[in-house]
């Protein structure tokens, strides 16, 4: 099924190079280590208590119906929840070993570590070349010339350089909503994140957009752990190594992409992968 | 689904509710286009209406011809002055053989001749007329004696027909009055008449310049005439080439000019110890005076020279108190001699005319030439303007007469007059004077828009220096950082603010606070240091403030936590300060600003009104920079965070910047809001129109001007057009700083549209 999908979006997953992994995510080196992991708003429980283990330099995607709560374990990686009023977070997430909830940890400073694109593009009314530096300012950096190299190393890793690199300066308004989102990427990997959040990174833009996005992550990912949700269960299979598929605050099943959706272990998810609800 | 309904609802039903739906789509589109259009109408009328009022004060002066006629022995030099009466009906023609002929203007006949009794054996040899008001004339004679005579007119009213019946008559007695005792020729003469004393000076045909002072006591046997006493004096001046003998109303000066173009200006205040202030020429080199005039009021001399240039001098008090004679303007308008001026009676306005039979009005005030035409074929002889400035009559060398009507409304204002400075009379230096009316009959109003346009701008600065930060970090606090709860209480109460009657703030402001302030000034200053460091060092401590004690404040509810903060500063500089005065100030600070620091301070000044008017501002840039702020995307400030930025570098980074439109046009409607408000600058101001920045001044502001002033204008006046080139330029005021908010609103709206 991924294949014709493939096909008709024109890109040669084998061409990617694209490997099926068959190891259990357990047995690769861990980025993020999730612990029993429980969020309330208010008295409602949006997640159920959740394990599991994000590996380095992989891409790990969340799938599940609207509303099963994976974009918000996927705010939990960098804190995003602080700042919803009413929110209560039980559990551990150990970004390299440390539990990123703990009281000496600064949400500022973690989030730096752990960068996020949103699902809508949402770059900053300031120029292009801002736009990218602006995470570095944030941290002091006011030399210029690491300002510049930093900028277009960004925009080369975004794939988004070629197309403006001769108007840096123009407003990042005036981008495509594709570049935009490039724009947001190149943004987010200036300030040399460990973790990239992608939520609904591709949900905006059209076919041909959405494609270089998918391209881009596929990039990406030999520099950065990458964890996406998307509602698109094609675009999960197409970019992600690992995915989860989660239902009603619970994270259902776990497995690499291949056996998720060729072989799923458990009912439910075999239900929603074949578009049973959802 | 579709069959259902095709059976429930038959087709005519169908097309009944879709015919309702139609009418009703397009009544609705008619209404709003009719509504929309009539509020634009309407401000185009009020437009249109301040425009139709304020343009006759820029159209030129226009004459009308009446009539045209020759009188008997006109044209030679017989004819020495014209004159008319108030209804411009009858005028008076003094000949040099001392006849006084009334004429009806309108068709040149001969209403009235009498007969000057003059000495036996004298003839006429010099005349000069008193101020015009006055109607005297005097006629200076052969035999060293002078005859006083006034034209006066009777009107009644008989058969319910205005009937004016002309009479020569002699204020002083028909007994000439002796000058000069030698009974030598008096060549020239001048002359002018006060209640209570008269003056006359004369120079002789052999070079003495003399003058009569005449003391008048009222007569105790018959009411309406003197005892006169008479005190002779001789001048120190040679007279033997003497072409202009001229005295200032005031019976004050005597100007002497004579044929080389030097002036001689005597002090003659005090009548005993005449004093020669001053000789200088008045015409250029090469230039010959050829008439001089003083314009009503007595202060300015007008002199007409060879060129055709006109200038306006008047004394000006210089570094060591003297009064210099001092050009002030000139006019150039006409280029043959300057043959007569005849000035205006009422206001600063004057006609002159010129040897090629030019006439022009002018204005000298506002520096105007209103009108310049040939009217004559010859040379000017004679010329008077009517004593409302309405017609003119004048003679030619060729013994033409001709009677013009003159409908020049409002030659005083000129752009020069409104924008520019303006060298008044009497005034030391070019001045913006806002000085409408007086009580003295021969006051020039003074029309300069700049003090009011200046002290509208200072009244909304300051208001604008309390209001727009208090408003904006207010607004950036509560729509960024504060709790959603605190800000549904804290958003409305404000809003309200805007709600009260500003005539409430006014009166507030002048009654209480401007006397409060007066008695608390180092308490005002000590508050406007110590809230802002009190709320600062108060947010530090609390930062510094144990956790427990943190987290029991819910997080955005910190800002309740500085009402007692606030309000214990405000005590504590209201303790302060009478202390702090006692013993920084004297005991009195307001003394010791004016006296130490040469400070002047009024009572309604600009501190009170930017407290007032900054507090009635406040709501709306608050209101419109909050809704801004708080319009930011949510994921924008998200994107921010989410790149570590600290949520002060979110804000200052992103969030700041997304709403600087929004903030930028919530101050510019602020700041038109603050330049037409009226009732606070009414009460608080003290409508001064002066023009000082000290916060200690008061001001006037357009608004508070038109307020005033417009219940007690003349309608039509110059006045009244005035007030309302005010009120247009206070529309343009607000026009001009609400189009700029919207247009960059626009902008970058259009700019971030996209995000």
């Amino acid at each position: 099924m991924s294949d014709s999908q493939v096909k008709t979006h024109g890109v040669n997953m084998d061409a990617l190079g694209r490997k099926a992994q068959q190891k259990p995510p357990e047995d690769e080196e861990c980025s993020l280590e999730v612990k029993n992991l429980k969020l309330f708003y208010g008295d409602k429980q949006a997640l159920n208590g959740i394990d599991m283990h994000i590996s380095k330099k992989r891409v790990t995607a969340f799938i599940g119906p609207s509303g099963c709560g994976k974009s918000t374990l996927l705010r939990c990686f960098n804190r995003m929840n602080d700042l919803v009023d009413g929110v209560r977070v039980e559990g551990e997430i150990l970004l390299d070993g440390d539990n990123i909830y703990a009281k000496s940890v600064s949400a500022v400073e973690l989030r730096r570590r752990i960068g996020m694109v949103f699902q809508k593009p949402n770059p900053f009314p300031k120029s292009i070349y801002e736009n990218v530096a602006y995470g570095l300012r944030l941290q002091g950096i006011k030399d210029r010339r690491i300002l510049d190299e930093s900028v277009e190393k960004s925009l080369k890793g975004s794939a988004l350089w070629e197309e403006v690199k001769d108007r840096l300066n123009d407003s990042a308004l005036g981008l495509s909503g594709g570049q935009q989102q490039r724009l947001v990427i190149a943004r987010a990997i200036a300030v040399e994140p460990e973790v990239l959040l992608l939520d609904e990174p591709a949900s905006a833009l059209d076919p041909i957009s959405t494609l270089k996005i998918e391209e881009l992550i596929y990039e990406l990912k030999s520099d950065y752990t990458i964890v996406i949700v998307t509602h698109n269960m094609q675009q999960a299979a197409r970019v992600s190594d690992y995915t989860a598929f989660m239902y009603m605050g619970d994270m259902i099943e776990f497995a690499d992409t291949d056996t998720l959706f060729t072989n799923p272990g458990k009912k439910q998810t075999e239900d929603y992968i074949t578009g049973r609800y959802g | 689904m579709t069959a259902k309904i095709d059976t429930n609802k038959t087709a005519a039903a169908r097309l009944r509710h879709n015919k309702i739906r139609m009418v009703k789509d397009v009544l609705a589109r008619y209404a709003v286009t009719i509504g929309g259009t009539s509020v634009i109408l309407a401000i185009a009328l009020i437009f249109f209406y301040l425009f139709f009022v304020v343009v006759p004060l820029f159209k030129s002066a226009e004459i009308d011809h009446v009539a045209s006629y020759s009188v008997e022995g006109a044209g030679s030099s017989e004819t020495l002055y014209l004159a008319m009466e108030e209804q411009s009906e009858i005028g008076v023609r003094f000949t040099r053989s001392a006849v006084a002929e009334f004429y009806n203007l309108d068709d040149g006949s001969l209403r009235y001749r009498e007969e000057i009794e003059l000495p036996a054996g004298a003839t006429v040899s010099s005349f000069a007329s008193a101020a015009l008001e006055h109607g005297l004339v005097v006629y200076g004679l052969s035999n060293g004696q002078a005859v006083v005579v006034k034209h006066q007119y009777k009107v009644t009213f008989p058969n319910d027909q205005r009937k004016i019946t002309p009479q020569i008559a002699y204020p002083f007695g028909e007994e000439p009055i002796t000058i000069d005792d030698d009974g030598d020729i008096l060549s020239y003469i001048a002359f002018q008449n006060g209640e209570e004393e008269a003056t006359i000076t004369a120079a002789t045909n052999d070079g003495r310049l003399l003058m009569t002072h005449l003391i008048k006591e009222e007569s105790m046997m018959d009411e309406g005439m003197f005892d006169i006493e008479q005190e002779n004096l001789t001048l120190n001046y040679d007279s033997s080439i003497l072409d202009y003998l001229l005295m200032g109303q005031e019976q004050d000066k005597i100007y002497a000019i004579d044929r080389r173009g030097e002036l001689s200006f005597f002090n003659i205040r005090d009548k005993e110890e005449p004093e020669l202030e001053q000789r200088l020429r008045i015409v250029e080199q090469g230039a010959r005076v050829t008439t001089a005039m003083f314009l009503t009021g007595g202060i300015s001399l007008m002199v007409g020279d060879s060129n055709g240039q006109i200038s306006q001098w008047f004394p000006v008090r210089d570094e060591h108190n003297n009064k210099v004679l001092t050009l002030i303007r000139s006019f150039d308008a006409q280029d043959k001699p300057i043959d007569k001026i005849a000035i205006e009676s009422g206001r600063k306005g004057f006609v002159a005319a010129d040897r090629e039979g030019n006439i022009g009005l002018y204005h000298s005030t506002a520096h105007r030439t209103l009108l310049v035409e040939p009217l004559a074929d010859a040379a000017i002889h004679a010329i008077a303007i009517s004593p409302r400035a309405n017609a003119m009559w004048f003679e030619d060398q060729n013994g033409k007469m001709q009677f013009w009507r003159i409908h020049n409304e409002h030659p005083e204002v000129s752009w020069s007059s409104l924008w520019g400075e303006v060298w008044y009379e009497s005034y030391e230096e070019p001045e913006y004077t806002w000085q409408s009316s007086s009580s003295s009959s021969d006051f020039e109003p003074k029309y300069s828009l700049v003090p009011i346009s200046f002290g509208t701008l200072k009244a909304a600065f300051y208001a604008m220096l309390v209001a727009m930060p208090l408003a904006i970090l207010g607004a950036i606090y509560t729509a960024y950082f504060m709790a959603p709860k605190m800000r549904n209480i804290v958003k409305p109460s404000i809003e309200i603010m805007e709600a009260l009657p500003t005539v409430i703030l006014g009166f507030l402001a002048g009654l209480w606070l401007a006397p409060f302030i007066e008695s608390h000034l180092p308490g005002i200053f000590i508050m406007l240091i110590l809230v802002p460091s009190a709320i600062i060092l108060a947010a530090f401590s609390w930062q510094l403030a144990p956790r427990r004690l943190r987290d029991a404040i819910p997080e955005g509810w910190e800002a309740a936590l500085l009402l007692p903060v606030i309000v214990l500063a405000l005590w504590i500089s209201y303790g302060f300060s009478p202390s702090i005065e006692t013993a920084f100030f004297g005991g009195d600070m307001r003394h010791y600003l004016s006296n130490e620091l040469g400070i002047d301070f009024d009572q309604r000044n600009a501190l009170v009104v930017g407290l007032a008017m900054g507090f009635a501002v406040i709501p709306t840039i608050f209101s419109i920079a909050e809704d801004a702020v708080f319009g930011v995307p949510r994921h924008l400030s998200n994107g921010s965070l989410a790149l570590g930025a600290t949520p002060w570098q979110t804000m200052w980074g992103v969030v700041l910047l997304t709403a600087s439109p929004g903030i930028f046009s919530a101050v510019m409607i602020g700041f038109g809001r603050a330049v037409g408000e009226t009732m606070i600058v009414l009460m608080a101001t003290g409508n001064t129109p002066v023009m000082d920045m000290s916060i200690f001044q008061g001001l006037r502001t357009l608004s508070a001007n038109i307020a005033v002033e417009v219940p007690e204008s003349e309608v039509a006046s110059t006045h009244y057009r005035i007030l309302f080139l005010a009120a247009l330029v206070l529309f343009a005021f607000t026009f001009f700083f609400n189009t700029i908010a919207e247009v960059v609103r626009q902008r970058l709206r259009k700019k971030y549209s996209s995000l």
